[in-house]
């Protein structure tokens, strides 16, 4: 148990750093983040369950020049970890859907209250790019090399020490909840599912028609068509 | 004074992806800018004095799409390496060219990786995972990657060759039209997974869990019509109201 919340949090400041500082390459989006906690923790219909709906939530979030974007990299695993967390305690069915519907709400809180972190760590990048510039003036080539390190190293420490104060936080607080209350969550579960993904797939409709009259009947032929072939073919 | 060498860019190459390591309101990107073209700085002036002027001039403002920022990287070392010979702009020049480089690739890169292709490969990945499939996660990251990886590590090459021609009219339209393909596929899959969180497997969900779900499209249609609340602030009050719906049920 120990050794999973230890690798979450290492994943959570992985994460972080995939998000802005290095890459970029999407290891931080929460389908692949709840994944890969899935396979840590040993339970998959949950963490993807989790992860789906963040994920369909988070394509439609874009950093965008100076905006500060919201936080789905530490949401993702906080989101998946504290759902499994409270799963692999007591496996029920209803239980799981309790659990995700808390994974899914204590990703987005975790998402949304991560924007302050991210402008403060960015503040603190300011006056280490200042540092840097006179560094440089003065000579000291290398100066460069550990501004760089140091923003690392920052983005690593604050986004594992979000996700662990996070992560204990929603266990903490969700957990009685999600197990005394089980039933009352896994209905509210049935009710939220489908309203986050069609909210999230909204978002994309809307981004990828960008009201094109053409775009918007290629959707519709596309689900039609797909709708056809799923009832054709399957049961 | 010497040519680059294709160590050069690649060790640019591998510094790009470190761009966004000491991201900042002020400079945004400049710092890390300045770290990724050090190598080619490194090589051309071989005087300090003149390689610490270079060096600080770079760690001046610069922002652009961080996966097009590798093709300004190659051509702006392609012209240090003209003015390090004498025959490039001045340095004023070197920095109004950079800036319109940074502008232009932001502009084309932000529609190309940011709002097309990042949402096409979580669309392709949730696809997968709605299967019940952790192939989803890896769908997901090898469809952006192929592109996004691709065109870090050979868009240095490829800007360096180039020069400030990088952005030639017909390879904006190449771009442009790359953009507008993946947008309409990623029109499709949006009509797809919406067909088979209806009928997974060809088995109809039940008709609340549709109602739901067309209801969520409706308002997630409404709420993107506005910039304020956000998509996040629209699933947090969806969410609280669910659970507020069925526990004073």
């Amino acid at each position: 148990m120990s050794l999973q919340v230890f690798a979450t949090l290492l994943l959570g400041g992985v994460a972080v750093l995939d998000a802005t500082p290095i890459a970029q390459t999407l290891l931080s989006q929460p389908l692949v983040t709840a994944t890969l906690l899935g396979a840590i923790w040993g339970e998959w219909r949950v963490a993807l369950e989790v992860g789906v709906v963040l994920q369909i939530l988070a394509a439609s979030t874009s950093p965008i020049g100076a905006r500060t974007p919201e936080d789905y990299a530490s949401g993702g695993v906080v989101g998946a970890g504290v759902a499994l967390a409270i799963v692999l305690r007591r496996h029920l069915l209803m239980l799981d859907d309790a659990a995700a519907l808390v994974g899914v709400l204590a990703g987005l809180v975790t998402a949304t209250f991560g924007v302050p972190l991210i402008k403060w760590q960015r503040r603190r990048n300011e006056g280490l790019s200042r540092w840097c510039e006179a560094e440089v003036r003065r000579g000291d080539g290398g100066a460069t090399g550990a501004a760089q390190r140091a923003g690392v190293a920052l983005a690593f420490a604050a986004g594992a020490a979000y996700c662990a104060a996070c992560l204990a936080l929603g266990v903490w607080l969700l957990g009685p909840l999600a197990g005394r209350h089980s039933l009352r969550l896994a209905r509210a579960w049935t009710l939220a599912q489908p309203l986050w993904i069609g909210l999230g797939l909204a978002q994309l409709l809307q981004a990828f028609v960008q009201r094109r009259l053409i775009r918007a009947a290629l959707f519709a032929m596309a689900m039609l068509a797909a709708w056809l072939l799923l009832m054709m073919t399957g049961h | 004074m010497g040519r680059l060498k294709s160590r050069d860019l690649w060790r640019m190459a591998l510094r790009s992806l470190f761009l966004q390591a000491t991201f900042n309101y002020e400079r945004q990107q400049g710092l890390g800018w300045a770290w990724a073209l050090q190598p080619a700085l490194e090589r051309l002036y071989p005087d300090p004095v003149e390689l610490r002027e270079r060096l600080t001039e770079h760690t001046a403002y610069f922002n652009t799409q961080p996966t097009l920022a590798s093709l300004a990287l190659g051509a702006v070392a392609a012209l240090e390496e003209g003015r390090a010979a004498g025959e490039g702009p001045d340095a004023a020049a070197l920095a109004r060219i950079k800036s319109v480089l940074g502008s232009s690739l932001a502009a084309l890169g932000d529609r190309l990786f940011w709002f097309t292709l990042r949402p096409v490969a979580a669309l392709l990945g949730v696809l997968v995972a709605l299967g019940g499939s952790w192939l989803g996660a890896v769908a997901l990251w090898v469809c952006y990657n192929l592109f996004h990886l691709g065109v870090r590590f050979l868009g240095v090459g490829w800007g360096y060759r180039a020069g400030t021609a990088v952005l030639d009219p017909a390879k904006r339209r190449r771009f442009e039209r790359l953009t507008g393909l993946l947008g309409l596929l990623g029109t499709v899959l949006t009509g797809v997974t919406t067909a088979w969180l209806l009928v997974p497997g060809g088995e109809p969900r039940p008709l609340v869990f549709q109602t739901v779900l067309a209801a969520g499209l409706g308002l997630g249609l409404v709420a993107a019509a506005r910039p304020r609340p956000s998509p996040t602030e629209w699933a947090l009050g969806v969410g609280a109201l669910c659970v507020a719906a069925t526990w004073f049920r």
